[in-house]
């Protein structure tokens, strides 16, 4: 297992986008202390802001995250990356494959565009978790994303494809939605807001926009369907769907293909 | 010339020197404000990318609603001009539109032109208790409200409720505006807004127009997409432009301790903002108070003390205006110059020195 150690506090934002198990198996210790991670004029190298430790295997553990770190794990494609603390925005961002666990917080638009993989964050995500970055057509796109804590708001905006379960989350949970799955305990006011189709399951909500319809209660197989595949990831979020569920209809601003689970 | 250095006033060299040694000793400085015209615009982006600056905007959080919202669906626009002159039905979204002047115009005339011309115009408001001819509160906010009228326009809800009598009459109308002001509807509500112009496009003809903008920010635009080929909010830390609104948000930056060094281009007035005192700033305001920065440079105000190019709200594009009364006062676009050539002499500390 290789291991980035971080000494101090980050004088600027860093980039981790190159950082990744794949990458360092490929370069000598020289090489990865001299990979340039800075992102003002200034600059700044890894191997000034962190230990290096290489075994070439295909994990790589980061002690001592800071909320500046951004892109960790962004584009990666196989192995895993595990942070003891906190990370900046982007986690995963665009991620292929491959697992991301962090073990504090993370900052805004956490697995943005990420086609597969899991990410794991064990306390809370910022705003836009899930959700595009600017002028990108989708969010979360095939991957998983598991917030243990609480998100921002607009958890899974505009996510396409995968999965997202969480604990709270902020208001617009899961606005613009594409299609997709998305599991909180609670959300706040407005929850799908201009979806077009998706799944949302909630455990309880905010405001619930004029432009639903509730369509009654339901008994449906799929839902018992995905209540298996939810219980391997977070029995808590699967036990929602073990309760009576009212279901609402919308965004009826949109093409109104989307549904709101809500757990009575 | 105006100039004062920590509030005692001195002439325009030491000002530019002490500005220049502030920013030369920046690790990560800012051009914030860009309310100045085009040449101006011009000098801050050849600064920024000559000493490595990000660069943010006085109105960058209505511009991101409205460019966020763009570069996803698109956008039906029109013009103030247009809006006067053929609308035949208005509808103002939120209480922000309201003090804009080019309401006082489409309330005192009547459509000249097109099919509506000679017709009575109809101003509908969501958002806002105004005096119009139908006017809905909508207690859910802005988005919902938007969201709401679209399905009655959509035929996804029915009824002759206040909603459903808007959605109406946008329908009935021959040339519809929809006034918005972008900071008040927000990203998701100038979406869900320009989906209700498409729906409406369908049936009759129905265009979005944003009012409102604060400083030169639809100068900016322009200008920074000419230059970059990207949004306002770009950080050139690592030679090439990098577009990232989040990271490169001024206020953001500031917050989480970032930046070390501001520099604010307000020469045409702009209200500053609070964080700019809790950094070391240089000002180039036109307002020139010897409080405004610990650095601070009086210059002309473009369309007064000279002539430049600025955007022109009435007729929505970039128009040059004449100086209506001329100074001495130096440009901001010669006094940022004059900054470079400093700067690039003085040469910025290399990359990759060892930082931590």
């Amino acid at each position: 297992m290789s291991t980035l150690t971080l000494r101090q506090a980050p004088p600027e934002r860093l980039d981790f986008l190159n950082i990744n198990p794949l990458a360092l198996s490929r370069l000598s210790q020289g090489e990865v202390e001299r990979l340039e991670i800075g992102t003002t004029r200034t600059g700044v190298r890894l191997g000034d802001c962190f230990s290096v430790s290489l075994d070439k295997s295909d994990t790589l553990t980061i002690e001592g995250g800071h909320e500046r770190l951004d892109r960790v794990g962004a584009s990666l494609s196989e192995g895993a990356i595990r942070v003891t603390g906190d990370v900046g925005q982007r986690l995963g961002a665009g991620m292929a494959g491959g697992s991301l666990t962090i073990t504090g917080n993370a900052g805004p638009y956490a697995a943005s565009g990420a086609t597969g993989g899991t990410i794991t964050i064990a306390g809370d995500a910022g705003d836009y978790a899930g959700g595009a970055v600017y002028a990108a057509k989708v969010g979360l796109d095939g991957a998983t994303l598991i917030i243990r804590g609480n998100a921002g708001a607009h958890l899974g905006d505009r996510m396409r494809r995968g999965t997202i379960l969480a604990g709270r989350a902020g208001a617009m949970a899961g606005s613009r939605m594409i299609a997709g799955t998305l599991a909180a305990l609670a959300v706040g006011d407005h929850p799908g807001l201009g979806m077009r189709r998706g799944t949302l399951v909630l455990g309880a909500h905010g405001r619930m926009a004029a432009t639903f319809v509730e369509t009654g209660a339901h008994d449906l197989v799929f839902l018992r369907l995905l209540s298996k595949a939810l219980r391997g990831l977070s029995p808590e979020h699967a036990d929602l769907l073990a309760k009576p569920l009212r279901r609402y209809s919308g965004d009826l601003a949109t093409i109104a293909k989307g549904e709101i689970w809500v757990a009575a | 010339m105006a100039a004062w250095v920590k509030g005692g006033a001195t002439d325009a060299g030491t000002a530019i020197g002490a500005a220049a040694s502030l920013l030369a000793r920046a690790r990560a400085p800012v051009i914030a404000g860009l309310s100045a015209d085009v040449a101006a615009i011009r000098a801050a982006y050849d600064l920024a990318g000559r000493i490595g600056a990000s660069v943010d905007t006085a109105g960058s959080a209505g511009t991101y609603a409205d460019l966020a919202s763009l570069s996803r669906v698109g956008a039906l626009t029109s013009t103030p001009a247009e809006a006067v002159g053929r609308a035949d039905v208005v509808l103002v979204v939120g209480a922000a539109p309201w003090q804009a002047p080019l309401l006082k115009r489409l309330i005192d005339a009547k459509p000249t032109r097109g099919r509506a011309a000679g017709s009575d115009r109809l101003v509908l408001a969501v958002g806002a208790n105004a005096t119009a001819s139908l006017s809905w509160p909508a207690e859910g906010g802005l988005v919902e409200a938007v969201g709401v009228v679209r399905a009655y326009a959509r035929g996804h809800l029915a009824g002759d409720d206040i909603p459903g009598q808007i959605a109406a009459r946008l329908i009935a109308g021959q040339y519809g505006v929809l006034l918005y002001d972008p900071a008040e509807l927000g990203e998701a509500g100038i979406e869900m807004l320009q989906g209700l112009a498409m729906e409406l496009s369908e049936v009759t003809r129905c265009f979005t127009l944003a009012v409102g903008g604060v400083g030169q920010d639809r100068a900016v635009v322009p200008v920074s997409a000419w230059l970059t080929g990207q949004a306002p909010r770009s950080g050139f830390g690592r030679r090439v432009p990098e577009h990232d609104p989040w990271r490169f948000d001024a206020a953001r930056q500031v917050a989480a301790g970032e930046v070390d060094a501001v520099l604010w281009l307000g020469a045409v007035p702009v209200a500053r903002p609070d964080w700019l005192s809790r950094v070391p700033s240089v000002a180039l305001v036109a307002d020139g108070e010897a409080q405004a920065a610990e650095v601070v440079i009086g210059v002309g105000q473009p369309g007064r003390d000279h002539g430049g190019v600025l955007w022109n709200e009435q007729r929505a594009a970039l128009t040059y205006w004449p100086a209506s009364a001329p100074s001495d006062l130096p440009s901001a676009a010669s006094v940022l110059g004059a900054l470079r050539e400093r700067l690039v002499r003085g040469q910025a500390a290399p990359r990759s020195e060892a930082a931590c």
